[in-house]
Formats: structure tokens, C-alpha cells, sequence
């Protein structure tokens, strides 16, 4: 059975690599760029496939399917809708077992509009505009098959509230986000922070010789359990640099974040990346990354070292090796992945 | 005669260096001037006003020698890198410029959408037109 379904996702694989421009004889449709109905309406969606072998894990995994839907009303309101199902379909290999979660969630819904360069408002269900690794979070769009511990512990990665941004009136290629969120989360089930309130700020600047630089800082509210008798407080502060050309390139971010909680005391943790690729011929990339994190909750910090392969028969298609190097050794594994984005 | 040969190369120089596009509005726009990083900003769709003006970027379909030279010196990117960029803004809900099939099309479009922009052949831009940068 498990074969079976799995030959069924290998078909849907193969029929989206068919959609590639040589080889599809649609030549409205290029893969990676979606299908383009009219201006307000462009069709696309993306799915990753994953394998990790440690040493009690051996799994095999369909871990993202996912539907957009986005366009423009007018040159000044758009909108874009992202349903997606997370761990769509897991086999364990080791315990021989299976499991399926394909009802959809909303990933992100929202509503832009455009008074400006300066001045444009996001509102709905977003990717929170903090560092880089949080606004590209599908495996197709990154260098890993893995995300550092930085993306997935420390911000809440979504915002169900209102972003205001734009190109700042004083300093061309600096762009600034205000986001403020005041309610629960619009879609609560695959997320990895629960906020009731969050807000911040975050800005980003441009050099013209492939240099970025960024930051936030913000605070959100999470509220444990049905009453709202437990309650954290989380600030945090963030900075980012990334450097790119046409062979290399260099990322790095940190963040430290202060918690407190109602009737409890203060900790702290930080968590920071460098993850460099090195692009070696067309397609093909090697990719490093180290990580470090330190809860003072928890009283060894986690050092962490990846090694992996990219390849890239076309940007939006990607496969990914990588071996991961863990300050216990028994949490070492090897992870591999396939992911499309059509 | 050094000075003649001298006088003869400088003359060669320019004519190599003279640009051969534009990037080109309709004559009635209030648009002036734009410089490279604004341009690049415009076409790449991170920037879509000039003022309160919305803009219209278009681009010619396919690989014609004017859109080469239009993405290596106005937006400074390969075709590769300039596709790695639209299938990263197709996740964040940004399509590509439009694009016409002809040069011709394209000065038409320009002519008659408020706010388009576009490049062309110097040897295209007449009267409807208002040149806004050279390359």
C-alpha cells in the first residue's frame, strides 16, 4: 500500500517536471512562475518531499502541499490566498507505519494596498517581515532541506494583523515594516508560535554591490491553555546581513529574546546562524551552515553543523542532501529532499 | 597627423559609446528623468509609483539582443538570476512585468496605457515619446 501511494506522488512529481517550458508543449505556463489567468487571478502552489535517517528516526515524508491563489484588483489593491497541508503523508520506515493529514490550513490570506512607494498595508494572514529565512520558509525557495532552530523557536513565524511598509522617505533602499497583531492567530494549526498580541518593527537596506543588512525588534503575548491565567511575555531583537553574487553567497542572522511570565522570572535565549553556499558549476551548490542556541532554561548550549548539496535542474525544482552534526552526537542525521514550486 | 589620428580615435570612442536604447514613456507624462537603481527598482517590481503615478513596466517577450542589454546594464542581472528572482516574488504574490511580442507593440502600448514604461531602439522614439535614460 505504502508503494502504491508513494508511486502516485512520484506521478504527480513527474507530471509537474512535464510542465517545465522544454518539455511542456503549454507555453503559457513556465514552472516556478504559476498560471496566469488574468491580472487578478494567477494560479500556483508548491510540495516538498523529505527523508531523514538518524538513529531512531527513518522516515519518509510528503511535508508540504500547497495551493496559491493571487492578483491584482487594481494597481493599488491585490490580494494572495495559500492553503496548504503540512505532513500530508508519513511513512516510518523503521516502524513501518503511515499516517495522512491532507485537510488544508491557511497558510496566508491577506489583502494589500498601495498608497505609495512609502506607504503600503498589508492585512490578513502573513509571513511575519522579519530576517530572511522567516520570508522564504518553503523548502524549494532555500539552500537546506533543514531550517536553523533561529527560524522555528524565536518569532512567531505569522502575523494575523496589519503591516504597514514601504521604501522610508528619507533614505532611498531603505524599506521599514510597523506589523501589529491583536487577536489569535487566523489558522492555529500549523503554526509554530501562538500569539494573542504581537508587534513590531523590522528594517532592511539595500547596497548596490550585493550587501543587505537588516533588523527588528518586537514583543508578543502567548497565552497557555483556555484560561488566561498563564501568560509570557516575549520580547525580542533581531539583526540580518546576507551578501550575494553570481557564485557565493552569505547569510547570517541572530536574535536574543527576553521571556517573562506571569508569576514566574525572566529568561532568555539567543540563537545565531552563518550559512554560506558556494556555487560550483550551474545547478549544483555546496552549502554550510553552523548554529548556535542557548536557552537559560536549558544548561548546555546546542551547537549544531551542516553539510549539504544542492541541485537545481531548474531554479524552482530542487534536490537536497545534507548532513547534520549535532553537539549530541545521537541527534546527528542525514536528510534529503525533493521540492517543487509550480 | 598625431593630432588627426588623435582627433579619429576619440571620434571612434563616442561612436562605440553611443547608446543604442531607451527607456521611453508617452510624451504627455509628467515623468522627466529616472536613473538606473530607480529603473532597476521599477522593472523588478519593487517600486511602482513615480510620485502618485502609478507605472506600467513591459518588457519584449523572448531574448531580443535590446532586453539583454536592457537586464545587464539597467538591472544588472543575468537571465538566471533574473529568473530566481520572479519564481522567488511568484511565492510572494508578484508576477513579472507585462510583456509585448514586438518592439513595435511595445511603443504602441506605451503610447496608449497611462503610466507605461518601456525601452526601445533610439532609432524608434519619435514625437509620442519621451526619453527618460539611455543605455
Amino acid at each position: 500500500m505504502k508503494l502504491v501511494e508513494f508511486r502516485v506522488v512520484g506521478a504527480c512529481m513527474a507530471l509537474c517536471l512535464l510542465h517545465h517550458p522544454v518539455i511542456a508543449q503549454d507555453s503559457d505556463y513556465e514552472i516556478g512562475l504559476g498560471k496566469s489567468v488574468n491580472d487578478w487571478l494567477t494560479l500556483g502552489g508548491y510540495f516538498s518531499t523529505e527523508y531523514e535517517k538518524s538513529s531512531d528516526v527513518d522516515q519518509l515524508q510528503l511535508d508540504d502541499v500547497a495551493v496559491m491563489a493571487y492578483g491584482e484588483f487594481s494597481n493599488r489593491f491585490s490580494y494572495l490566498l495559500e492553503l496548504e497541508s503540512v505532513n500530508a503523508y508519513v511513512a516510518n520506515l523503521e516502524r513501518d507505519t503511515t499516517s495522512s493529514n491532507f485537510p488544508p490550513t491557511i497558510e496566508r490570506l491577506y489583502i494589500d494596498y498601495k498608497r505609495s512607494d512609502h506607504l503600503s498595508v498589508r492585512v490578513g494572514k502573513q509571513i511575519t517581515p522579519v530576517g530572511y529565512w522567516n520570508q522564504q520558509p518553503i523548502n524549494v525557495l532555500r539552500e537546506t532541506s533543514s531550517n536553523p532552530r533561529f527560524s522555528k523557536e524565536m518569532v512567531p513565524k505569522f502575523l494575523t494583523g496589519i503591516d504597514v511598509h514601504g521604501f522610508a522617505p528619507l533614505g532611498e533602499d531603505l524599506i521599514y515594516h510597523v506589523y501589529l497583531q491583536n487577536s489569535r492567530d487566523m489558522d492555529e494549526a500549523n503554526i509554530n508560535i501562538k500569539p494573542v498580541s504581537h508587534y513590531g518593527f523590522a528594517l532592511a537596506k539595500q547596497y548596490g554591490n550585493g550587501w543587505r543588512i537588516g533588523g527588528s525588534a518586537g514583543q508578543f503575548k502567548e497565552v497557555m491553555g483556555s484560561t488566561s491565567s498563564t501568560r509570557t511575555f516575549t520580547r525580542y531583537w533581531q539583526a540580518n546581513g546576507r551578501f550575494d553574487n553570481e557564485r557565493y553567497s552569505l547569510i547570517a542572522e541572530g536574535i536574543i529574546n527576553s521571556e517573562s511570565a506571569v508569576g514566574a522570572g525572566r529568561e532568555s535565549s539567543k540563537a545565531v546562524y552563518v550559512q554560506g553556499e558556494y556555487r560550483y558549476r550551474p545547478r549544483h551548490s555546496l552549502i554550510s551552515r553552523v548554529e548556535y542556541f542557548h536557552d537559560t532554561g536549558v544548561t548546555v548550549p546546542e551547537r549544531i553543523g551542516i553539510l549539504g548539496y544542492s541541485f537545481r535542474p531548474v531554479f524552482p525544482v530542487s534536490l537536497k542532501f545534507e548532513y547534520q552534526w549535532h553537539q549530541e552526537s545521537s541527534y546527528n542525521r542525514f536528510v534529503s529532499s525533493f521540492s517543487v514550486l509550480f | 597627423m598625431r593630432i588627426i589620428l588623435l582627433l579619429l580615435s576619440i571620434a571612434l570612442v563616442s561612436v562605440a559609446e553611443a547608446a543604442e536604447y531607451a527607456v521611453v514613456v508617452a510624451r504627455n507624462s509628467p515623468i522627466e528623468a529616472l536613473d538606473s537603481e530607480r529603473l532597476r527598482d521599477i522593472f523588478l517590481r519593487r517600486r511602482s509609483f513615480e510620485g502618485n503615478i502609478p507605472l506600467v513596466p513591459v518588457n519584449l517577450l523572448g531574448e531580443e539582443a535590446v532586453r539583454t542589454q536592457f537586464e545587464s546594464q539597467v538591472l544588472q542581472m543575468n537571465r538566471g538570476q533574473i529568473n530566481q528572482y520572479w519564481v522567488t516574488s511568484h511565492f510572494q504574490g508578484i508576477k513579472p512585468p507585462a510583456t509585448q511580442a514586438s518592439l513595435q507593440s511595445i511603443k504602441t502600448f506605451i503610447e496608449r496605457v497611462d503610466g507605461a514604461i518601456g525601452y526601445l531602439p533610439i532609432s524608434m522614439v519619435d514625437d509620442g515619446l519621451k526619453v527618460l535614460h539611455e543605455f
